[in-house]
């Protein structure tokens, strides 16, 4: 009996010094998901990058997969070209606004997809491939101060302000001095965790800070996950013509 | 009626000169018998099939926007459809009301797309009764909100047992992730093995994953009793649920039919779309599904026809030689014949009698070979690949042959023998008597 006590005790101690902290001013929560949102995009100057993603799929096995990404936010653009493996070489994703378009050499034709699909079968979807947009697609539900590993962090809770995104809730665990998402949480209608996001290492780049390594993991899926890592980074001005259709098709020539 | 018995009775002097004969003409009535027979029952086959698949003749999709001007498929509860239902109930044998979507089933590590159809499992009783179960029971499935009947190479490919649970992960209308958990109730064969297996959930409870309210549905789906009432159904029904405003299109757009995710749509074309408020209906029915599936069985057809007639040129080519071989063997005979009283005409009957007595047996030979290979072929179970039961009758090809067909190709036959035949009758009825019983063949 006493011992029950005296974990009670220590329980309610426990709660006592580390409450879940509701923030009384959300503006600040609101701020901070606008600040991440910013250092994301690139003001003023285009990227472009080599992704390596490494598939991970309990039934299809380990696959890795080479991208090539040109990027420019000022206009919500992104061309994104598979050079690896050899079998989808050439298969291309081109932004244009709203528009999402899929290449596919072999009957060189384009067909119109979403930035909610998922990127060949990995656990990316194509609205990762561009900057966030956090502040404005979803209002903050809730707010805890927390840890993750070393790191002081501000727990989000997230709920979409429309049915546009993909996730209806999710949850970003964001570092306290330097605004950058460590960890992402994304759940379904039924507040089902579907996938989480890991972003252990940033780059600043130009203006921007953006993760250079990303672990996707597939929560209803054992064992099913995407790790891609960022290299080659640039931030040179790339031709307006390669973010065209004939761009893809010339490259396939 | 003589030249026709001495026509029967020199048939039947050269047994083997008149069995080559008739067996190429019955060859070549075999081949054009299959083809259409095969046809036909490809036809009726597909038919049914799409019918049990789509669970249906007639299909009623609903069509709304928005608030923000997305097209979503959604029937809500309305009065003139109900009112339409009754006053047609007597050309129904069967109706459902049903919500589909193509999710991804998750048991651990594996999943699988798989079609699952949101069912009224109250309102459709015989659905139950229908089903095989080959593991669990069907019992639980009207109590528990969450029951799922599963198929059996489904629950196979997942690893699941009765009694587990599997997450079924799909999108909401709007195109929003969402998850369920299905508690699997029983395994069922696949339903008539069209390589399109369904799996069966409560409406409800697939409605409120899909974003529906709970007396919504997407699809509503009726058996006719009869066949032949297709179109004048379809137009009643058409103009029934015509909103104000509404223009009836004259023929039905590409619908959004679709069976195991694949859309059925006719003829897939481009169109030009205005945002409208409330609800716009398209009814479809079997009969515009099978209109490419008649097409291309049409061509078939006729490349079916194209090769009998060039067998029956060959055959007639035979059969000119042949005769024109038997003008030279019978020339005394025919001077015999002609010197007692038999008049030119009567010498080309029996030519021409001959022709026609081949062609008529080699007909009743090809239909009767058809006939047997029918029987065998028929009675074969086939384990075929599962899509291509498409085309099948449980398991087995089944032949449909018309008696217009039938008795068209017979007489193209017995045409095609007469043409063939006419030019030695011709040639043995302008036989000199004299100059022929002085020849010496």
């Amino acid at each position: 009996m006493k011992k029950i006590y005296l974990l009670l005790t220590a329980a309610l101690l426990v709660l006592a010094l580390f409450p879940p902290v509701q923030a009384e001013d959300l503006s600040q929560i609101r701020a901070i998901l606008e600040k991440i949102d910013a250092q994301s995009r690139f003001e003023g100057t285009d990227f472009s990058a080599v992704l390596t993603l490494i598939i991970e799929d309990p039934e299809e096995g380990i696959e890795k997969m080479v991208v090539r990404q040109f990027r420019r936010d000022d206009g919500e653009r992104y061309l994104l070209l598979i050079q690896e493996p050899v079998t989808q070489r050439g298969q291309g994703y081109l932004l244009e606004g709203d528009n999402l378009w899929f290449y596919d050499p072999s009957s060189r034709q384009f067909a119109h997809t979403s930035l909610k699909e998922t990127f060949q079968d990995s656990d990316v979807r194509n609205a990762d491939f561009s900057s966030t947009s956090w502040s404005s697609s979803y209002e903050v539900e809730g707010y805890y101060e927390g840890t993750l590993g070393s790191f002081d962090v501000h727990i989000i809770e997230l709920k979409a302000v429309d049915d546009t995104v993909p996730f209806p809730y999710a949850t970003l665990w964001v570092t306290k001095d330097t605004n950058l998402v460590l960890k992402v949480e994304e759940y379904s209608l039924t507040r089902r965790l579907m996938r989480s996001a890991l972003f252990p290492k940033y780059a600043k780049v130009g203006e921007a800070v953006i993760p250079v390594q990303m672990v996707f993991l597939d929560e209803l899926v054992e064992g099913k996950k995407t790790q891609v890592s960022l290299s080659e980074i640039s931030v040179a001005k790339i031709p307006d013509h390669v973010f065209t259709k004939a761009y893809i098709e010339r490259v396939n020539r | 009626m003589f030249t026709l018995k001495v026509a029967f009775r020199n048939i039947s002097r050269q047994k083997k000169r008149s069995f080559l004969l008739a067996g190429a003409i019955a060859f070549g009535m075999l081949v054009i018998t299959m083809i259409n027979a095969l046809t036909g029952g490809l036809v009726e086959n597909i038919r049914d099939n799409f019918a049990h698949a789509l669970g249906g003749h007639v299909f009623i999709t609903g069509r709304e926007f928005n608030e923000r001007g997305q097209m979503v498929t959604r029937i809500r509860p309305d009065q003139r459809l109900d009112e339409l239902l009754t006053e047609h109930a007597p050309e129904i044998t069967a109706f459902t009301k049903r919500s589909q979507a193509l999710p991804s089933l998750i048991f651990g590590s594996k999943q699988t797309m798989h079609l699952v159809y949101g069912v009224d499992f109250q309102e459709e009783d015989k659905l139950l009764s229908s089903l095989v179960v080959t593991e669990g029971s069907l019992e639980d499935v009207l109590s528990l909100e969450n029951a799922v009947i599963l198929p059996q190479p489904a629950a196979e490919r997942l690893g699941v047992e009765v009694g587990e649970t599997i997450l079924i992960k799909l999108e909401t209308l709007t195109g929003q992730h969402n998850v369920g958990e299905l508690l699997v109730t029983a395994f069922v064969e696949d339903q008539e093995r069209f390589g399109i297996s369904a799996a069966y959930v409560s409406r409800a409870y697939l409605n409120s994953l899909l974003g529906l309210g709970p007396e919504e549905y997407q699809m509503l789906n009726m058996f006719l009793i009869d066949l032949s009432l297709v179109e004048s159904f379809t137009r009643s029904f058409r103009e029934g649920l015509l909103a104000p405003g509404e223009e009836q299109e004259e023929e039905e757009p590409a619908a959004t039919v679709t069976v195991g995710g694949v859309s059925l749509d006719p003829v897939p074309r481009q169109e030009r779309i205005s945002r409208w408020q409330g609800t716009r209906y398209r009814v479809m029915n079997i009969n515009q599904i099978m209109e490419p599936v008649e097409l291309a069985v049409g061509v078939l057809n006729r490349v079916g026809l194209v090769i009998f007639i060039i067998l029956l040129l060959v055959t007639m080519v035979g059969i000119t030689n042949t005769f024109r071989m038997v003008l030279l063997e019978r020339t005394k005979e025919i001077g015999t014949m002609r010197a007692f009283g038999m008049h030119r005409r009567q010498v080309q009957l029996i030519f021409l009698w001959e022709a026609v007595l081949l062609g008529l047996v080699g007909c009743a030979a090809g239909l009767a070979l058809s006939g047997l290979i029918v029987l065998v072929v028929g009675n074969l179970p086939l384990n075929v690949d599962p899509s291509l039961q498409f085309f099948l009758k449980q398991g087995r090809i089944t032949f449909r042959l018309s008696p217009g067909s039938a008795l068209l190709n017979m007489s193209l036959v017995v045409f095609t023998s007469l043409l063939a035949a006419y030019w030695p009758s011709r040639a043995a009825g302008r036989l000199s008597p004299i100059k022929a019983l002085s020849s010496h063949t």
